[in-house]
């Protein structure tokens, strides 16, 4: 049986990155993946997605790529060619076409099974993804037979969808996008909201993003906030690849009706929450929130002068009597999609390293009572940006620091 | 009792989140290791002041984020069963009683035991001996956002003077006497509105205000749909 120094499992931005800096020390190691490189950038993302970060955001550990479009967004098809250069330029060793069916522990450490065989490592690193499965709640489960039921990892392109109105449940990036486009192909969207988060694309002049990482907003440690437990679950920025903002307002002008959170579905009927006002106003108290930061941060930096004034944009627009309860009998909702949010799936992993809720118990990906087993790429597993192709670095180097540290000490026992 | 209160206080810190990542950032710029000077909170933060003043609105905050850490160690803590019994009294003049309640895993007792009245206005063919259920119910809305104004409040370090909740229900008798199927019992919409004096900057007490409402029982069981059962013994 093989036997490496460390698994990577997954071929992703965050195991490539481990990968990388693995090879950089000259850790004897394999990254296994399912498919190909960047499997999930090729198979799993509808057409018209582009990243929310731009391209000089990309950046990956010891890449001198040389950016020649910087501000611009990398379409799926693009990050995953990307890696896959990546992959090639520094000679990683990836073993594509490799299903990880299951991995417990073995006197050597732990032991993975494969569709090709099985194999042992002292170090086992899960990189797998954040977004393999679809969040879907429970209420699905009520939907009338007939209302055709989508996810984002099964939707492609609104053409797929039957005719008539879709019901596009949550309001974080993915469902903001998926709900415009629909829109605009002539499928009339409900779209229930929650809590988001709203943010302008650009600010002063600059994109978002780049504030955020100017002012150190992508690096906060995951110590350094109160309730880690909240922030890994918030839905991701409401952003779309561009210079526009896309937000509530700016759907409510296409057309789109907003409702509140998608509450229960019970006797063939939609129920919404109450609570849109609220939500809505907590998202631009956060957003302005947000914006005084900036604006603190362009003062202490010195930027004040060289950036476009502060600015603060218009509340987000109630309707003044939002929709409650949406009868499916009516006919006038053909189709729902569950923009709900994602999940890893590390099913096959056979440990008893999962809390009450199936969530990784991890410390900031040292994964707890599990000496050697590793976690990246699930979200603010060490900080704010973790699941960003650009944080995918920082955490590597980490982890491998303390991957290191633990050999040093194993060859020193 | 507000059952908001617990959860509500440490979202606080949530809703200040970008100053930890700011601070650090000065932190860094100024080349300091890891203590946060006074004089450095003042002049980053929009939110930091919260942390160097001392308020007393008379709410426990310590108590109440010691019961959310012991209880998200133990959820079984957590399930609580509250209580009311009614009494019929004559014609649509109730009484309802308030005593015992379980949780932390067994049945509590308190100190004293309430009463609630209830009944209809003259103008109702009654005899006005208590608020109408409705009213209550739009009491309890209050009660529960003020005092969950008063927890949020407290553990972000705003003093407050004043807080007074004018609530307002809107219905339609057209429902409750069934002359129209399409009209429903309840409220159509329900207002609250809120005039704070407190140490804050209105944008500070809205924060509160939606922070309020966002953990409150009450506000939650009016603006979301529920199961309720009814049976005869």
């Amino acid at each position: 049986m093989d036997h490496h120094t460390t698994v990577i499992i997954g071929a992703g931005q965050a195991g490539l990155a481990m990968s990388q800096v693995l090879s950089a020390h000259s850790v004897d190691h394999v990254v296994l993946e399912r498919g190909e490189v960047a499997n999930s950038w090729r198979k799993d993302r509808w057409d018209s997605l582009r990243l929310l970060t731009p391209n000089w955001q990309s950046r990956l550990p010891g890449d001198a790529h040389d950016e020649t479009d910087p501000d611009g967004f990398m379409a799926s098809a693009e990050v995953a060619a990307r890696l896959a250069a990546y992959t090639s330029g520094f000679g990683l060793p990836v073993q594509t076409g490799t299903d990880v069916m299951s991995a417990t522990s073995d006197p050597a450490g732990y032991r993975v099974g494969t569709n090709r065989g099985d194999l042992t490592c002292a170090n086992l690193v899960v990189a797998s993804g954040a977004c393999v499965t679809a969040s879907v709640p429970a209420a699905k489960a009520a939907l009338p037979s007939g209302i055709h039921s989508a996810t984002p990892l099964t939707y492609k392109r609104p053409s797929d969808l039957p005719e008539g109105g879709v019901l596009v449940v949550g309001a974080s990036a993915t469902g903001l996008q998926l709900a415009r486009e629909i829109h605009a192909s002539g499928r009339p969207v409900t779209l229930a909201v929650g809590e988001h988060v709203r943010a302008p694309r650009r600010y002063r002049g600059r994109d978002i993003q780049w504030w955020m990482d100017a002012s150190g907003l992508q690096d906060t440690g995951y110590r350094e906030v109160d309730d880690l437990d909240r922030v890994r679950r918030l839905p991701s920025m409401q952003l779309v690849a561009g210079s526009d903002t896309l937000d509530l307002n700016v759907l409510q002008a296409m057309g789109v009706r907003v409702a509140g959170r998608l509450t229960m579905i019970r006797d063939g009927h939609a129920l919404f929450s109450g609570a849109l006002a609220n939500h809505c106003a907590l998202a631009d108290l956060k957003m302005n929130r947000l914006l005084d930061a900036v604006d603190a941060f362009a003062i202490k930096a010195g930027l004040a002068g060289e950036t476009d004034p502060p600015e603060r944009f218009a509340p987000t627009a109630v309707p003044d009597a939002p929709l409650l309860d949406l009868d499916f009998a009516r006919g006038e909702i053909r189709t729902v999609l569950w923009a709900t949010g994602y999940r890893p799936d590390h099913s096959w992993l056979d440990l008893p390293v999962f809390d009450r809720k199936g969530r990784l118990l991890h410390d900031g990906g040292v994964v707890t009572g599990a000496p050697g087993l590793y976690a990246l790429g699930l979200p603010f597993l060490r900080r704010r940006k973790s699941t960003l192709i650009d944080g995918a670095g920082a955490d590597a180097r980490d982890l491998a620091h303390h991957m290191l540290a633990r050999l040093a000490d194993r060859q020193a026992a | 009792m507000t059952m908001q209160s617990a959860a509500s206080v440490t979202d606080d810190a949530i809703a200040n989140r970008p100053m930890g990542a700011i601070r650090s950032f000065f932190r860094r710029m100024r080349g300091t290791t890891h203590s946060i000077h006074q004089s450095e909170r003042k002049d980053v933060a929009m939110n930091a002041q919260t942390e160097i003043k001392a308020a007393d609105n008379g709410v426990n905050v310590e108590a109440l984020l010691g019961a959310r850490e012991a209880i998200t160690g133990m959820p079984a803590a957590g399930q609580f069963k509250w209580r009311t019994r009614c009494d019929w009294i004559d014609g649509v003049h109730t009484q309802s009683t308030v005593d015992g309640f379980f949780g932390l895993g067994a049945e509590q007792e308190r100190n004293a035991r309430f009463e609630i009245t209830t009944d209809h206005p003259e103008q109702f063919a009654a005899k006005n001996q208590g608020a109408t259920p409705i009213e209550i119910v739009l009491s309890a809305l209050g009660a529960c956002l003020t005092g969950g104004v008063a927890s949020v409040a407290q553990h972000r370090g705003i003093q407050l003077r004043k807080v007074t909740a004018f609530v307002e229900g809107d219905m339609d008798l057209a429902g409750v006497l069934g002359i129209d199927a399409d009209v429903r019992n309840g409220f159509s919409g329900i207002r609250v509105r809120f005039e704070i004096d407190a140490d804050a900057t209105p944008e500070e007490i809205a924060a509160v205000v939606a922070q309020s409402q966002k953990r409150s029982a009450v506000f939650d069981i009016i603006a979301n749909p529920g199961n309720v059962s009814v049976t005869v013994a």
